[in-house]
């Protein structure tokens, strides 16, 4: 059937965006296509939140200003907002009776025609991180099937936003784990210096390090490594002066 | 090859630090070649802050805002041949002798498995690099046994001492180490111990005194 070939072929694109090299807007962009195409609304919009748990909008059906409005005003009421709150999907039949439930909402949807919403919680295990927004311009519910396939597709985006932060993340965590690793050599290095030029215990030399560090409001790794460059400006931590021993009073 | 392959990327380069900064010593193909001269001629890139920093700089995507923020000149420009830069320094603590760069066509992270074997592969270039600078020839029988990726305290401590006992900088200290024990057929570890323990002093003029 033509219908299941074009689900199918969705994914497929899809999975292919998502190992070809991921622009998270690009990827987000063609599913909110795909929504429309394939659930039979008349626009489709991807909120995420932000850190501050702000529904940001990441990418719609459509670029018409009034449009995006729309979906930007759920920042602060909304079905979105509701969803992303609840965790649960969210609709309206027909926003006309719908009441005070979101009045500015709902007088801006329908000024821009469409009388039914449906929002679809973005989610992965405990996390949720934003909502998909879908509108329809004639009243009613999406069928059972619309709805489970919509979540499929809401889903899949949660998945491939998740794992490309989760990489990110991960890379910062590497670079800042191997370079803490490289700093904790740098101080071994300075304390054998230490331990050798004052002839002090490899305990002694550490504790030596870390007070001048902080008497000196310094980063130890920072007067660990001047130490082994015998720079002067740790002259006092590694040519301590005694006046029995300054130079010319033999 | 062999950590091309492992990691996955498409070209791997070699930059030794000279004192102007790191200078291209190998590169796999063209890509590599461009793109550490450039960093070399700009000073500035992922390479470059790699050795700054004291710990690899993982840039997946080159044409993304940070990097654009971090590089300008670089990024704009390496952006339209390589996805991503993944920059290794090549270190023991002070002691910096290059850098291992891995070039992606793609932007594509490193996953953690790539990652740890370019650690490796990192750690086998610096091994590599010291041993060719004491004049110890490559061998495969004691590598890596001796590799620094043991990281034992001892070994770095002793570096330390060494370098005020022979008066000499951190690097030619960990050189001397090195030959000292491949001259004497000793584990480097060992070595480290009785330095540590003062039983095993090191002069200056190469003369090498032992606690007697």
């Amino acid at each position: 059937m033509a219908r299941e070939q074009q689900v199918a072929q969705a994914f497929v694109e899809l999975a292919d965006t998502l190992v070809a090299g991921f622009d998270v807007i690009d990827f987000l962009h063609l599913l909110t296509q795909r929504c429309v195409q394939l659930l039979d609304v008349d626009a489709a919009g991807l909120l995420l939140a932000d850190g501050r748990g702000r529904l940001e909008l990441m990418a719609a059906s459509t670029e018409q200003a009034r449009l995006l409005e729309l979906f930007q005003l759920q920042n602060e009421e909304g079905p979105c907002l509701d969803c992303y709150h609840t965790r649960a999907p969210v609709a309206c039949a027909d926003l006309g009776t719908a009441g005070d439930r979101w009045p500015r909402f709902a007088e801006a949807a329908r000024a821009a025609g469409f009388t039914a919403v449906q929002a679809l919680p973005m989610r992965l295990r405990g996390e949720i991180i934003g909502a998909t927004n879908l509108f329809r311009v004639a009243p009613g519910r999406l069928s059972g099937r619309a709805l489970d396939l919509g979540q499929a597709l809401a889903d899949v985006a949660t998945i491939s936003i998740l794992h490309e932060r989760a990489l990110r993340e991960q890379q910062l965590l590497a670079e800042q784990l191997q370079t803490a690793l490289n700093s904790r050599i740098l101080i071994e290095q300075a304390k054998g210096v230490l331990a050798e030029r004052r002839q002090l215990r490899m305990d002694d030399a550490f504790t030596t390090l870390r007070s001048y560090a902080r008497n000196h409001n310094r980063p130890l790794s920072d007067v660990a490594r001047a130490v082994t460059e015998g720079s002067p400006d740790v002259a006092e931590l590694t040519h301590p002066t005694h006046p029995s021993q300054r130079p010319g009073t033999e | 090859m062999a950590c091309a392959n492992a990691t996955r990327v498409s070209e791997v380069a070699l930059s030794v630090r000279g004192p102007d900064g790191h200078e291209p010593v190998y590169a796999m193909g063209q890509l590599g070649e461009r793109l550490e001269e450039l960093q070399f001629t700009l000073g500035e890139g992922p390479c470059v802050d790699a050795l700054t920093s004291g710990g690899p700089v993982l840039a997946a995507d080159l044409s993304s805002p940070n990097s654009l923020r971090r590089w300008p000149y670089f990024a704009i420009d390496a952006a339209a041949g390589a996805g991503g830069i993944f920059a290794f320094p090549l270190q023991a603590g002070a002691v910096q002798v290059g850098v291992l760069a891995l070039y992606r066509a793609q932007e594509r992270p490193l996953d953690a498995e790539e990652f740890a074997d370019a650690l490796v592969f990192a750690d086998a270039a610096l091994v590599l690099l010291l041993d060719a600078k004491a004049g110890i020839a490559p061998d495969a029988s004691t590598w890596p046994a001796d590799g620094l990726s043991e990281r034992r305290a001892e070994l770095h401590q002793a570096t330390g001492m060494l370098s005020v006992q022979l008066q000499i900088g951190i690097e030619g200290a960990l050189l001397r180490l090195r030959a000292y024990a491949f001259a004497h057929d000793r584990r480097i570890a060992d070595v480290a111990r009785e330095v540590v323990a003062r039983r095993l002093r090191f002069a200056p003029e190469s003369s090498l005194t032992g606690d007697s």
